[in-house]
């Protein structure tokens, strides 16, 4: 089952068509890398996907529901309540400690929740650092905080923009075990990526170019599901 | 969670908040000072006033009319018309007995030169010569009142003629021997101070001794100042004055007063008793006449309209300070929360990003500016109340009375102002889209 259908979708920004007329699905529990040189339109999609910003022509349809269409202050409920959000640049809050960064999810989408905002941190192996501001945390650490807030709502749907992009081998090998741990777990992720390893990891990898989607390749690697690999 | 957020923004970005704080305690100090020292500069600037001389003059009910009418200044019906010495403690009972400064009774009589030793003895003799007649003043210097109610009260010329530049000493209400003698006269006579002149009226003489002599630039150089009860008692009537002149603290005249001071008969009741509650010099004048009987009390109206337009001008100019100030302030605020908003523009980006809608950002980034703005205009305030003292002591030498209704009036501008100043952050803030700041697009 899809929880996510993208049919026809173009944007544009001014003259410049960041995306045309792209298709791409993603069912439950699937891990799908993108990849594609910078200006392929990666970052867009992530937003379209992300429900931060919308086509200018197409349908999105996400869990059932086509988010090319809401208003602005339902994407916004929609993207609190179905996706989790992973960046590059870890985006906390420089003025709270990691444990209050993941409470801030909590804040805007229900109740905060100490001890289970503990518990998230204890799942990406942060526990100890609870009390520390992100200015005390290593980089590796900030992203597993990252994560942490990303999961704290159970979303559908992870979208992760370059989640290793700022990391040394061994954090990024910390973070993909965590994402390993988390598609084992049953959860959907969207991973863009310039990392060709990073993209093996996931079960198929869609590849943009100048807008357009130029391959959709199931890979072979990841949780041993196998895969064919198809031209667009 | 929001007030964890709170305590981060508030404690952990101190130095931003800091100069939030500092702008808008600028701002509450300037509005502060400006508004105590406006709301007293009308006692101030009135009582700098009183020392320019009396705003009311109150004289016979007869003599005023004729003055009026015909312009008749002597003769019978006019000169021989008095109020009476004994109510004039009254004066200083009325509605507004708080704003009277400053009163003084005389009584004018012509005497009759007819002796001068000392100075004119020895050869110094003017123009005039004896026999002449002479304006003999009689006065309170710095008379003691005992008033009816209990309260007393030193009042006179010495301290309603302060511009007077007197050379030996002020007469003594308590001195029946001692004379002021103005600058002319001594001229004219040759006296100076410890000479004795010696003046007569229908038989009656008194001699003189001269105290003091003084330069007051008018008509009064060219008089004799003794205590009112010597001039009443030469001239054979006691108890009996001519005039009073009055130093009252006034309000500026308006509508209402104008319309009273033409006929308060012509005021509804509710105008009237706001006209009556009101420190206009008609009301004043009103008052005088209510207690001194047969007395006309009107307004030296050149004094009374010179001090209002001053009073008015030296109101709009402090006005228009703490508006200026207070619009300073709020473009300094607008700045500074717009570049916290700008250099935040990723923080609430992601706060848009995990769910929050504009009206929760707003909501935190408003409480935030509005804590700071309270701080800061605390500190402000106090730092005003400073200022202001500052200002009553070099300017009015003496302290400003801290007024209370200033407080709420400092924190409604303060929260005024941090709005205004918040507007075109708000307006960013609520631009600000999610995608833009956190993926560059």
């Amino acid at each position: 089952m899809n929880i996510l259908e993208l049919n026809d979708i173009t944007k544009d920004y001014g003259s410049v068509k960041a995306l045309k007329n792209v298709d791409m699905t993603l069912s439950n529990g699937e891990w799908l890398a993108i990849m594609g040189p910078s200006g392929s339109g990666k970052t867009t999609m992530m937003n379209i996907v992300g429900c931060m910003d919308k086509p200018t022509s197409g349908t999105v349809m996400l869990d059932g529901t086509n988010i090319s269409e809401v208003s602005a202050k339902n994407l916004t409920n929609i993207r609190r309540d179905k996706i989790g959000l992973i960046f590059q640049q870890f985006h906390l809050i420089g003025y709270l400690t990691a444990l209050e960064n993941i409470m801030v999810a909590q804040y805007y989408h229900s109740m905060p929740d100490e001890g289970e905002a503990l518990k998230a941190l204890e799942r990406v192996g942060l526990r100890e650092r609870a009390k520390h501001l992100p200015s005390q945390l290593s980089g590796g650490e900030q992203q597993r905080v990252c994560i942490a807030r990303a999961l704290i709502n159970y979303p559908m749907l992870i979208l992760a923009d370059e989640p290793t992009g700022n990391l040394d081998e061994t954090n990024e090998q910390i973070v993909m075990d965590i994402f390993r741990q988390l598609h084992r777990d049953g959860s959907s992720i969207i991973v863009v990526t310039h990392d060709p390893e990073i993209a093996e990891e996931a079960e198929r990898t869609v590849v943009l170019e100048h807008g357009k989607v130029t391959r959709n390749t199931k890979n072979a690697v990841a949780g041993s599901r196998g895969g064919d690999e198809k031209n667009v | 969670m929001f007030l964890r957020m709170l305590r981060g923004a508030l404690f952990r970005q101190k130095g931003k908040m800091l100069m939030i704080a500092i702008t808008i305690a600028l701002g509450a100090s300037l509005a502060t000072a400006m508004l105590n020292v406006m709301l007293d500069v009308g006692d101030k600037v009135n009582r700098e006033l009183k020392a320019y001389g009396a705003n009311i003059n109150v004289l016979p009910k007869g003599a005023s009319l004729l003055g009026d009418l015909y312009g008749v200044q002597d003769g019978t019906g006019v000169s021989d018309r008095y109020l009476n010495e004994d109510e004039l403690p009254l004066i200083k009972t009325i509605f507004w007995a708080f704003n009277i400064v400053d009163f003084a009774p005389y009584f004018e009589t012509d005497a009759r030169l007819t002796d001068v030793a000392g100075a004119a003895d020895s050869g110094g003799d003017g123009p005039s010569s004896r026999g002449d007649e002479i304006a003999l003043i009689g006065t309170w210097f710095d008379h003691h009142l005992d008033l009816p109610t209990g309260e007393s009260l030193d009042t006179g010329i010495r301290n309603m003629k302060s511009w007077w530049d007197v050379s030996g000493e002020w007469a003594s209400d308590d001195d029946a021997d001692g004379a002021m003698v103005g600058a002319q006269v001594a001229e004219r006579l040759g006296v100076s101070i410890g000479d004795t002149i010696t003046v007569e009226e229908d038989g009656r003489a008194k001699s003189l001794t001269v105290r003091g002599v003084f330069d007051a630039g008018g008509n009064e150089d060219d008089r004799i100042y003794v205590p009112l009860a010597v001039a009443q008692e030469l001239a054979g009537k006691p108890g009996a004055v001519s005039s009073v002149e009055v130093s009252a603290l006034t309000t500026p005249d308006n509508e209402l007063s104008r319309k009273a001071a033409q006929d308060p008969n012509s005021l509804s009741i509710k105008e009237w008793e706001t006209w009556y509650c009101t420190a206009y010099v008609s009301a004043i004048c009103y008052q005088i006449e209510e207690v001194v009987s047969d007395s006309v009390a009107k307004p030296i109206r050149q004094v009374a309209e010179s001090e209002g337009a001053i009073l008015e001008k030296t109101q709009f100019l402090m006005l228009l300070i703490t508006i200026l100030s207070l619009v300073g302030s709020a473009l300094g605020i607008s700045n500074l929360v717009t570049v916290s908003v700008m250099e935040r523009s990723r923080e609430i980006g992601l706060l848009k990003a995990v769910g929050a809608h504009n009206s929760s950002v707003m909501g935190l980034v408003l409480t935030e500016v509005l804590i700071t703005a309270a701080a800061g205009g605390a500190v402000g305030y106090f730092a005003g109340l400073g200022f202001a003292q500052v200002i009553g002591h070099s300017v009015f030498g003496s302290g400003i009375d801290i007024r209370p209704v200033v407080i709420p009036l400092v924190a409604i501008l303060v929260f005024i102002v941090t709005l205004a100043g918040s507007v075109p952050s708000i307006r960013m803030l609520l631009s600000l889209r999610p995608a833009e700041v956190l993926h560059g697009r």
